[in-house]
């Protein structure tokens, strides 16, 4: 089957290639996809520049990706809760990283039946944002009249977040640029902050919640519009000392500067590694076909484009997301 | 079962015989909600009459979207009859929105019925028609009455329905966006 391949860490066009590899074959638990469509995201990027080399190194060639919707052609002999025929979408783990390519073996936890009120390629473009935003905001607790703030609404993350939260009856501030503010207030926003002309951190005054989607010094200034007991939520920053834990750094402990952020405010501050899960892509299914959220794409690709593709994702000039269309 | 049978005894007069293998030829079954009875690219035989409850049956699109061609409550009939007649795999799929009940036949035994005993083969016509009314007008509604009027007739067509289903699965029954639809209950609210 035909696939596109990271053949070397590198800048985008030195290191993709399209390949002739043998289909994957299912293990016990896993199904196997008829790809119809796989999405990227600034991770795939990330990952063929090399940035997660360490922490994540792949072997090469390994096939791109990891959005997917398609349809089951095969499945493990345990596989219960999936049949033959099938539409599902997912995110799949790393281990199984491998959408752009006709066929992609993942273990059937992770997978889930795709909306039935939207495209393949509307599918294919939820998983990993829909994930990190569900994660994260669920992880806060987010309810009815919760102030949050969600920074870059207008990214994956945040166009999906913006979505979710107004979904559970919160009110919620973004910030974007000026370009982005009208179709970011489309999206449910209650207040649009354009960060070009305006300071969200005047605006902004006593969240319960700040979603940090951009890092750096938002992470910090995060504390600054929170309200006493507020928590930040970020997919970015620093890692809390619970989740260094779970990733064997027992000595990890919280910078210093976020410590006392906490402590002042009597905030919470957490960490969130994205995981792949079909539940939480079952609840996701059920909003999307609620209309409560709807996929955002900026551009469809054909296979044989992938690595303009990449060269789109690598401007960040997308709104909403891209999607590779495979058959 | 009992209900079915004084459906068929309604139309026509089965003799003992006839209503005594019409009763061995079907099995009742409860089946959750969420089940799906057929499946698109599977062998198709069985058809199933709802005692409760409530299916749907759709078609998919190449682009992976779903689209509602009927939906089936008590006493209605359901199966895809396309590949039952032409001898292919199922085009539709049928799912279960409601935990619900039916009763399950084999096709080819059903038609069996009607060289069997031929006494059955009015009530057989007479589904049939039904049938092909209901097709006919059907497509008739979608050329000539707006998308309101259309929702209006499924009310009445399929009354409670609208608890059990998803926007989109009436949207697409109507021909109609998800947004139209919404579009469509705010104004009848409103009057």
């Amino acid at each position: 089957m035909k696939a596109l391949q990271i053949t070397k860490y590198g800048e985008i066009k030195d290191s993709l290639a399209f390949n002739e590899v043998s289909r994957p074959i299912v293990q016990a638990k896993d199904v196997l996809i008829e790809v119809k469509a796989a999405a990227i995201n600034p991770i795939d990027k990330s990952i063929i520049l090399g940035n997660f080399q360490s922490m994540m190194p792949i072997p090469f060639p390994s096939t791109s990706a990891y959005d997917v919707s398609g349809i089951v052609v095969e499945k493990g002999n345990e596989v219960n809760n999936f049949e033959i025929g099938d539409l599902v979408y997912s995110r799949v783990p790393q281990e199984q990283m491998g959408t752009i390519a006709e066929y992609v073996a993942v273990i059937s936890d992770a997978v889930s039946k795709k909306p039935g009120n939207i495209s393949f390629e509307e599918a294919a473009s939820l998983p990993l944002v829909g994930l990190t935003a569900l994660q994260s905001l669920e992880h806060v607790g987010i309810k009815e009249d919760d102030k949050i703030l969600i920074h870059a609404g207008s990214g994956g993350v945040g166009s999906f977040a913006i979505q979710y939260a107004k979904a559970k009856g919160a009110y919620v501030y973004t910030t974007t640029s000026t370009d982005n503010v009208e179709w970011v207030k489309e999206l449910g926003a209650d207040r649009v902050i354009d960060y070009k002309i305006e300071d969200y951190k005047i605006i902004v005054k006593d969240a319960d919640i700040v979603f940090d989607t951009l890092g750096g010094n938002y992470t910090a200034e995060a504390f600054e519009v929170i309200k006493k007991g507020g928590k930040v939520v970020s997919v970015v920053g620093s890692l809390d000392e619970e989740t260094a834990k779970m990733f064997g750094m027992a000595d990890y402990k919280l910078p210093e500067e976020l410590k006392t952020l906490c402590e002042d405010k009597e905030a919470s501050y957490k960490f969130i590694f994205m995981h792949p899960n079909g539940a939480h892509l079952g609840e996701i299914k059920s909003m999307i076909e609620d209309e409560k959220i709807k996929p955002i794409i900026d551009k469809v690709y054909p296979f044989s484009e992938s690595i303009e593709a990449f060269a789109h994702l690598a401007t960040g000039r997308a709104k909403g997301k891209i999607v590779i269309k495979i058959s | 079962m009992e209900e079915l049978i004084k459906k068929v005894n309604s139309i026509i007069d089965l003799s003992k015989e006839g209503e005594a293998y019409f009763i061995s030829i079907a099995t009742e079954k409860s089946t959750p909600k969420g089940s799906t009875l057929i499946r698109e690219g599977q062998a198709v035989d069985k058809v199933f009459y709802v005692t409760s409850g409530c299916l749907r049956s759709y078609c998919i699109d190449k682009n992976g979207k779903e689209h509602t061609l009927q939906f089936a409550i008590k006493n209605w009939w359901i199966s895809d009859y396309i590949a039952i007649h032409s001898d292919e795999y199922a085009t539709l799929t049928v799912e279960c929105l409601t935990d619900s009940n039916v009763i399950e036949f084999n096709a080819k035994e059903l038609s069996g019925m009607l060289t069997l005993f031929p006494e059955y083969e009015p009530f057989q016509r007479n589904l049939l028609e039904r049938h092909v009314l209901s097709l006919n007008k059907r497509i008739l509604n979608q050329l000539q009455l707006t998308a309101s009027e259309r929702y209006d007739l499924f009310l009445k067509q399929y009354p409670d329905t609208e608890q059990y289903a998803r926007n989109y699965h009436i949207a697409t029954y109507l021909g109609i966006t998800q947004e139209s639809l919404s579009r469509i209950r705010v104004e009848k609210a409103k009057r």
